[in-house]
């Protein structure tokens, strides 16, 4: 959050149309996506690519991509449509990328590709241990135990329109206290360690499986989709068509479970996500 | 102006925010003095210390916040989530100023002034409390002083293990991408930080007055 205002100097006076300049959020999955973005863009094009990585959060690749400072990042939907363009969930959540797309593209000039394949989801996550006592499998079972439980959620889980409050309402959830506003990388280590018993974490990270936790099922569908798709400005892809090429190969080709391999091969496994590109690229987009 | 809006639509939090943030800064200042000042001390009568005390006091300088958090969480008593771990955190990033400056303070004292002193008779805690503190305490204020305006913009990242605190808007409006809400936990700390700083410079320089 200091550096935000730094890496917009940084990367100001220095902006040129023959770059491309990829951006990525702060946490693993979409440093990632950035990776292979950026590798496919350098496989299928002469246009030399820079990173810009693990800005930090929405805000700052929203600032970033709109002020020109970075051409590309990858982008959910359910996000840009509640964060972004701060629209409540609507009761056709299915219309949730159609919206985003259209809006993006008269807002601020930036254009959506195809969704990658998967759906990162907030997942309503408990200790592997406690699922098992209390036979917990659905989000609606956990209205059963959450008077003596204790949660910490991250701010942006706490904040949005499709978030903790809605999430209460729609299952009935009433903690012993009021949810703990935590960091987000933050309350995979508190859960572990037993300080709170209930977080919400993304459908894809590598963490559930690793530290013996279990994701609960949105039984009454409460999330509206979380599709990753590249977001482009519009500029860019009318003086490179040969960019929005490269990045349809990409399209629908990685699903949920897929995802959450590579997510574990870099959190997991500490692989360098420059190799997990490079193999995936490999074999997906030969 | 938006920020002000906001504010007035949420007076009650926004306060509740600023005492949280003023009680996190003015304790874990007030336990690194506590702490920073004997060490201090004690450094300039084990010379042989020095080098290591300093140095572990400049590596917790180098940890990153969360990083620090995520050690902490685990631990017992000192750990966990909320407002001490958060304490714990601000004390050790408070310690390297005021343990710097005190030793160098004292160590700057000059050594025919101490001789006198000894000439007279002291012992080492009178030499200590008469001589030596009076004439280091612009030093060692000037350490304060640099750790309380630097602890209220560290105070900031408590919002990131539940201890509250003005980063929760900070936090909340990054997520939230919200520039009004951003604003509305960064504007406070500022003025407190001027406001720390204006203050404990004004005794810095009644000191000297006094001296004088």
């Amino acid at each position: 959050m200091l550096y935000t205002p730094l890496i917009l100097l940084l990367s100001a006076g220095c902006h040129r149309s023959d770059r491309i300049v990829v951006g990525s959020k702060n946490f693993t999955e979409s440093d990632l996506l950035g990776e292979i973005v950026a590798q496919q863009i350098e496989r299928r094009t002469s246009l030399p690519v820079e990173r810009r990585f693990h800005l930090g959060g929405t805000f700052v690749c929203h600032q970033a991509i709109t002020a020109g400072q970075i051409d590309l990042y990858v982008e959910y939907t359910g996000t840009a449509y509640t964060a972004v363009l701060k629209l409540s969930p609507g009761p056709d959540p299915y219309s949730v990328y159609r919206a985003v797309a259209a809006e993006y593209q008269r807002r601020f000039g930036l254009v959506w590709g195809r969704p990658l394949g998967f759906d990162n989801t907030f997942a309503i996550t408990v200790r592997g241990a406690d699922a098992a006592r209390y036979g917990l499998k659905r989000i609606s079972d956990l209205a059963r135990v959450a008077p003596r439980w204790h949660a910490g959620f991250g701010y942006e889980f706490l904040e949005r329109a499709d978030g903790f409050r809605g999430l209460a309402g729609v299952y009935g959830l009433r903690f012993a206290s009021p949810p703990t506003a935590m960091d987000l990388g933050l309350t995979y280590r508190a859960l572990a360690e037993g300080k709170v018993d209930v977080i919400a974490g993304n459908a894809t990270d590598g963490q559930i499986a690793a530290l013996d936790l279990v994701a609960l099922e949105d039984d009454r569908h409460y999330f509206p989709p979380y599709q990753a798709a590249a977001v482009t400005r519009a500029q860019v892809l009318e003086a490179h068509p040969e960019v929005r090429r490269a990045l349809a190969e990409l399209e629908g080709r990685i699903p949920d479970a897929e995802m959450r391999r590579l997510n574990a091969l870099a959190d997991v496994e500490h692989r360098d996500i420059v190799v997990i590109a490079r193999d995936w690229l490999r074999v997906n987009a030969p | 102006m938006s920020v002000l809006a906001f504010y007035a639509r949420n007076s009650q939090e926004a306060l509740g925010l600023v005492w949280q943030h003023v009680s996190l800064v003015a304790i874990s200042t007030g336990a690194a003095i506590l702490i920073g000042v004997p060490l201090g001390i004690a450094l300039t009568r084990r010379p042989a210390w020095r080098g290591p005390v300093l140095g572990l006091a400049n590596v917790f300088q180098t940890v990153p916040s969360l990083a620090l958090f995520g050690f902490l969480i685990p631990l017992p008593f000192l750990g966990g989530i909320g407002a001490r771990t958060a304490i714990v955190a601000l004390v050790l990033y408070a310690l390297l100023p005021i343990v710097r400056n005190t030793y160098t303070g004292i160590a700057g004292v000059d050594p025919a002034v101490r001789e006198a002193g000894r000439g007279m008779g002291m012992t080492d805690g009178q030499l200590l409390r008469l001589v030596e503190l009076p004439l280091s305490l612009g030093v060692i204020l000037a350490g304060v002083r640099v750790a309380t305006v630097v602890g209220v913009g560290t105070a900031t990242i408590a919002a990131a293990i539940g201890a509250g605190g003005l980063g929760v808007y900070i936090f909340r409006g990054v997520a939230t991408v919200d520039n009004t809400l951003i604003l509305a936990g960064a504007l406070p700390a500022a003025l407190m930080a001027i406001a720390a700083d204006g203050l404990l410079g004004l005794a810095e320089r009644r000191l000297a007055w006094r001296r004088t």
